[in-house]
């Protein structure tokens, strides 16, 4: 890293939206980019308590907690009007709120799968409808959507979810489409099987049988889905757009 | 809905700022922007520059533009089926639009005149058109 320019990933002094940051990876990305010298905004639903203890955790740092359920289109044009009032900006949106709701197809509640779908899907598109204008605008900006290897390989009991996010993957490129001609670029990374608090059924009830069925022999920490979202957000992505990098340890190639 | 009254001068008192917001949105000199100029054939506009352009006026002018104003409004008291069928506009949709888009010269609306085709009409004064239009409407008592 002697070159100064590798230290430099462009995100100093941008202002980005990373929804869902209270906890497990939304919190990574949130101090990831803050670290980078962004300022970052993170949205939470309703853990108050953790959104808080991201604050805490990291005095100092330019980041800022709001309470705004992505399910509600017009309360994120709310939250995104007020944000480029005061900053003139949006540099990089990170959709990341996203739930689980994991049953046998036969045992989902209709509340089960409109809930994940309005969350992970619906939630997307309204943050993201609030954000690009202002990017298009501007002719730049970066988003990165949060999606999951679910997207893309079968899951036991996860067809809410993985319906959900193949919706992401889709929604990545044809948005990746549209917004090209203004500079802007549109990725997802996809994690595999993560340590938090959202995993933890899957990981108690078969840590060990999806442990050995990940390449790298280990389930992903937060950190290693943040630093794709940081190098995807960086300006060493600035010619990436349209992909969707899967963050999983080579849980897919099983 | 009629925008018969809609007076020049009006349209000149704006026609500046709309034209900077255009120039802004197509990334062109001011200069190019002329008032009768078709957005697309003339200034290369694509459907993102629309919504650009249209939410730079929401903003610059502290109005709200619906999607699908302009032919809503160019529609007028005519139902859809009366307006167009099978995406081309019946003869009394292309004359309600040529009424209505007055400020575009007559020899432009080549009929048969597909919907689809109907933005490729529309001139810096369209939008200007369009402004006053909701200002007015904003200022009215609900």
């Amino acid at each position: 890293m002697n070159d100064p320019k590798l230290n430099d990933a462009g995100l100093a002094g941008g202002v980005a939206i990373v929804t869902g940051g209270s906890r497990g990876i939304g919190r990574a990305i949130v101090e990831i980019l803050a670290a980078s010298g962004m300022e970052v905004i993170f949205t939470y639903r309703d853990n108050a308590a953790a959104a808080s203890e991201v604050l805490t955790a990291n005095l100092g740092k330019k980041i800022s907690a709001e309470k705004v359920d992505v399910r509600d289109a017009a309360a994120c044009a709310a939250f995104v009007e007020k944000i480029v009032e005061r900053t003139d900006k949006i540099d990089l949106l990170v959709n990341n709120a996203g739930i689980i709701r994991d049953h046998l197809l036969p045992m989902l509640e209709d509340d089960d799968i409109k809930a994940v779908l309005d969350t992970n899907v619906t939630g997307t598109f309204n943050m993201t409808r609030a954000v690009a204008p202002h990017m298009i605008s501007r002719r730049r900006g970066k988003i990165v959507n949060v999606s999951s290897v679910s997207g893309e390989k079968g899951g036991r009991g996860q067809t809410n979810y993985a319906a959900s996010k193949g919706a992401i993957n889709a929604f990545t490129k044809s948005l990746a489409v549209e917004l090209a001609p203004r500079g802007i670029t549109v990725n997802a990374v996809a994690p595999g099987v993560i340590e938090t608090e959202m995993s933890r059924p899957v990981r108690e009830l078969a840590g060990d049988q999806v442990t050995s069925r990940i390449l790298l022999k280990r389930i992903g920490r937060p950190e290693d889905v943040a630093n794709a979202v940081w190098f995807l957000s960086s300006k060493f992505a600035d010619y990436i757009t349209g992909e969707i990098l899967h963050v999983d340890g080579g849980f897919k190639m099983d | 809905m009629s925008s018969e009254n809609i007076t020049q001068a009006e349209i000149d008192a704006i026609f500046p700022k709309v034209a900077a917001m255009m120039a802004d949105a197509l990334g062109c000199d001011v200069e190019k922007i002329k008032p009768n100029a078709s957005l697309i054939n003339d200034l290369g506009a694509e459907s993102i520059d629309f919504l650009d352009i249209v939410f730079r006026l929401e903003r610059g002018f502290k109005v709200k533009i619906p999607r699908g104003k302009i032919v809503e409004e160019a529609r007028g008291n005519l139902s859809e089926s009366e307006f167009e069928s099978g995406g081309v506009l019946s003869g009394a949709g292309a004359a309600r639009l040529k009424v209505f888009l007055s400020e575009v010269p007559a020899d432009r609306f080549k009929i048969p005149l597909k919907s689809a085709d109907i933005p490729r009409l529309f001139t810096t004064e369209t939008f200007c058109k369009l402004v006053i239009r909701q200002q007015r409407a904003a200022a009215k008592p609900a």
